[in-house]
């Protein structure tokens, strides 16, 4: 049963610590994750091609935390196979390479749709999770903005 | 009266220029209502008010929804996390 299965959601200022993570949603059951992680890119070359000193993050923490807990529901409502879920956004002052978000789905087998709900998570967290991003490069600093307008109910 | 607390974050918090404000406003003000005021009183805040995400104790909330008392608001732009 889903009340069982282990669901982690956190805002941290901490290094994410993918091993600490994916050793809580593992269970003896589980044969699979898939896992999803973002981190700052330095270079960008797609589009508007830019370099980045760093990102600085901000969120609204318990509206956040709240939202990740809604989008793991979401996950569960599609996938049934998924077991245990992670989803963790760092937050501050990162520099390039550092991982600034992580979404772990696992299940009993690969093929259960388990990289689908990772994807999902990742996706679901750039439309309704109250997370923003400053960028700062060489030619100043500018606020990200996402594209996504919450509907109601989300 | 009600009383309510603003919350502004990423651009929303730099043109404001506070991240919190208390407010008393009227017991049937909508959302838009707020919007609408906010723009008259807070220049600053005037362009934002457009395309500005609102929320109500921690829920998405849209122009016709009427304020609670006590509600904690959000104001923020388009999230961009990840």
């Amino acid at each position: 049963m889903s009340e069982n299965f282990p669901t982690i959601f956190s805002i941290t200022e901490d290094e994410i610590d993918l091993n600490d993570l994916l050793a809580k949603i593992t269970l003896t059951s589980t044969g699979a994750a898939a896992i999803f992680a973002g981190m700052v890119r330095g270079e960008t070359k797609r589009g508007d091609a830019h370099q980045t000193e760093y990102l600085e993050y901000e969120a609204y923490i318990p509206m956040a935390e709240a939202k990740m807990k809604q989008v793991a529901d979401e996950i569960r409502a599609r996938w049934e196979s998924i077991e245990g879920i992670a989803i963790v956004q760092r937050i501050g002052k990162l520099y390039p390479k550092t991982p600034t978000v992580l979404i772990a789905c696992t299940a009993a087998h690969r093929d259960t749709g388990v990289f689908e709900a990772a994807r999902y998570g990742i996706d679901r967290l750039k439309e309704i999770v109250p997370i923003w991003k400053k960028e700062v490069g060489p030619n100043g600093e500018e606020w990200v903005e996402g594209e996504y307008i919450p509907k109601a109910g989300e | 009266m009600n009383k309510i607390r603003l919350l502004f974050f990423a651009t929303l918090r730099e043109r404001a220029g506070t991240k919190a404000l208390d407010l008393e406003i009227p017991a049937d003000m909508t959302v838009r209502g707020l919007k609408e005021k906010l723009a008259a009183e807070y220049p600053n805040l005037r362009e934002s008010m457009k395309s500005v995400l609102i929320t109500i104790n921690r829920e998405y909330a849209f122009d016709e929804a009427v304020i609670p008392p006590n509600a904690e608001m959000a104001l923020f732009p388009p999230v961009s996390g990840g």
